[in-house]
């Protein structure tokens, strides 16, 4: 019996110690900002093990040294894509599409330069849905918005649902809130139980591999004037929320707005950022020039 | 119009060195000085400059910036620094400084016993408020002792408000001493009651 086999679980899996589990969540967390409390012991647990076997790695030792050292990141990245949630469908939270066609878009288009782009940045973007929400809502719904050049980015950690955000095909489930005069408008006549979302459409968004937490990837993202980042910072301890709110900061222009889901409130995170009711929507917004 | 495919700009990944960081810590513009603010996460010897110059900073943001920084760069010593705005006459100073020091418990420890013990009962109900939130398990034994030891009415009451939260039935009987110190102070003996109660349902 060697190392690996004194060590499985009921299910046959590599376990995972309290101590080690501990060292993988801090080496985690500097490396993406989520972190795992104990009570994800058991999920979290699952993923690595599938990954110590898959690696043919002897423990959880070995898999962790090539975990941190190997140059390329390629397992690291694998590991981020196998923990991360990517659970979202077409107009959630569909409230703050109201407010960005009725209120927020219009703010913007009061206080910039005719000429200028307006920039979007949805992040994390999961598999698409909210990137391709934001698009059609703006060309169904903003009565300006064939007078402006609107640039929608959208980055994601995940490697794997990036490739789906741009390949654009989502099922019955994910559409489920789109009427059928917008299905039949953005998207491809259904193949293989799969809505393809419209070659325009998908060609006009900015898909990007983006770690929040890494400074090197987000310094491109300047001047935005909108960010969507809903329901990341819930797996977020309080001062990685800060440090990426701090990045947001940066990113955003003067007078720039950020949309964060409905359970999640910039108080605890950052006092820099000035509140905006559009209806009964709250967005926060970055104070103009002059600080 | 309409929707268009934008490029963001290329950027050179490579650090900045210290001493040029450290220089547009000088900048007249709010946003060099966070730019660079925030870049020095990377220099632990930046730690001093950065909380001097939070005693002159005046931009929200750039101030937000180095007490994030200064969270990251933690250490004893930028505790100790930290520690001394808690005497500050700026409000948003002061409760930047205590949020910080709440999220640095290893570097905070080993300084609070002085803050406890500090001749102003202000400081050192900042010193309790910091230790109530503070990750470490020391914490209900260290607010035990405050309310053993220290003589100042609100210094105790902050106290109780944390041992409410993180007490456990061993703290029980220092609050009834507590309670006979201050006996017919109506104020502690509904605190005190409370935060029996709150021990005792969890």
């Amino acid at each position: 019996m060697n190392a690996v086999s004194s060590m499985i679980d009921t299910e046959g899996l590599p376990a995972i110690t309290a101590a080690e589990y501990a060292k993988f969540c801090e080496f985690f967390y500097r490396k993406t900002g989520i972190q795992y409390q104990v009570n994800k012991k058991y999920y979290v647990d699952r993923r690595i093990a599938e990954r110590i076997q898959q690696t043919k790695s002897e423990s959880f030792r070995d898999y962790f040294t090539m975990l941190r050292f190997e140059a390329s990141g390629e397992e690291l990245q694998v590991l981020i894509n196998s923990l991360t949630v990517n659970e979202t469908y077409f107009f959630r939270e569909d409230y703050q599409f109201d407010a960005l066609v009725t209120g927020i878009l219009p703010a913007l288009a009061k206080q910039k330069r005719r000429g200028d782009p307006i920039r979007i940045w949805s992040v994390p973007c999961s598999s698409g849905e909210e990137p391709y929400s934001i698009a059609i809502n703006i060309l169904e719904r903003w009565d300006q918005s064939d007078s402006w050049n609107i640039e929608i980015h959208a980055s994601d950690i995940d490697s794997k649902i990036l490739a789906q955000a741009r390949a654009g095909r989502f099922c019955e489930r994910s559409v489920g809130r789109v009427s059928p005069q917008l299905l039949s408008k953005y998207f491809k006549p259904k193949i293989a139980g799969e809505y393809q979302i419209c070659d325009e459409l998908r060609s006009s968004i900015e898909f990007s591999l983006v770690n929040v937490v890494d400074p090197v990837q987000t310094r491109r993202y300047r001047d935005i004037d909108i960010v969507f980042c809903r329901n990341m910072l819930i797996y977020f301890d309080d001062a990685g929320r800060r440090e990426t709110m701090e990045m947001f900061y940066e990113c955003l222009a003067p007078g720039g707005f950020i949309c964060l889901g409905h359970s999640e409130s910039m108080s605890r995170m950052s006092s820099t950022f000035l509140p905006r009711k559009f209806k009964d929507v709250i967005v926060y917004q970055k104070p103009g020039e002059q600080e | 119009m309409a929707l268009v495919k934008g490029k963001l700009p290329e950027c050179d990944g490579a650090p900045r060195d210290l001493s040029t960081l450290l220089g547009a810590l000088a900048s007249p513009e709010s946003a060099v000085r966070r730019n660079a603010v925030r870049d020095l996460k990377l220099y632990p010897d930046s730690a001093e400059a950065l909380c001097a110059q939070l005693q002159d900073e005046t931009s929200p943001s750039v101030r937000a910036a180095l007490f994030s920084t200064l969270i990251h760069l933690q250490s004893p010593h930028v505790a100790v620094r930290l520690a001394e705005f808690l005497r500050s006459d700026d409000v948003q100073l002061r409760n930047g400084a205590i949020e910080a020091l709440q999220e640095m418990p290893d570097a905070i420890a080993p300084h609070l016993q002085v803050l406890l013990g500090d001749a102003d009962s202000d400081v050192r109900i900042f010193a309790v408020n910091i230790l109530a939130s503070l990750r470490h398990d020391q914490v209900p034994e260290w607010l035990a002792e405050v309310i053993r030891t220290d003589a100042h009415v609100n210094v105790c009451a902050a106290a109780i408000d944390g041992l409410a939260e993180v007490g456990g039935p061993e703290v029980v009987k220092d609050l009834e001493a507590l309670r006979l110190r201050f006996a017919g102070d109506a104020f502690m003996d509904f605190a005190i009651t409370t935060a029996i109660r709150r021990i005792g349902s969890e």
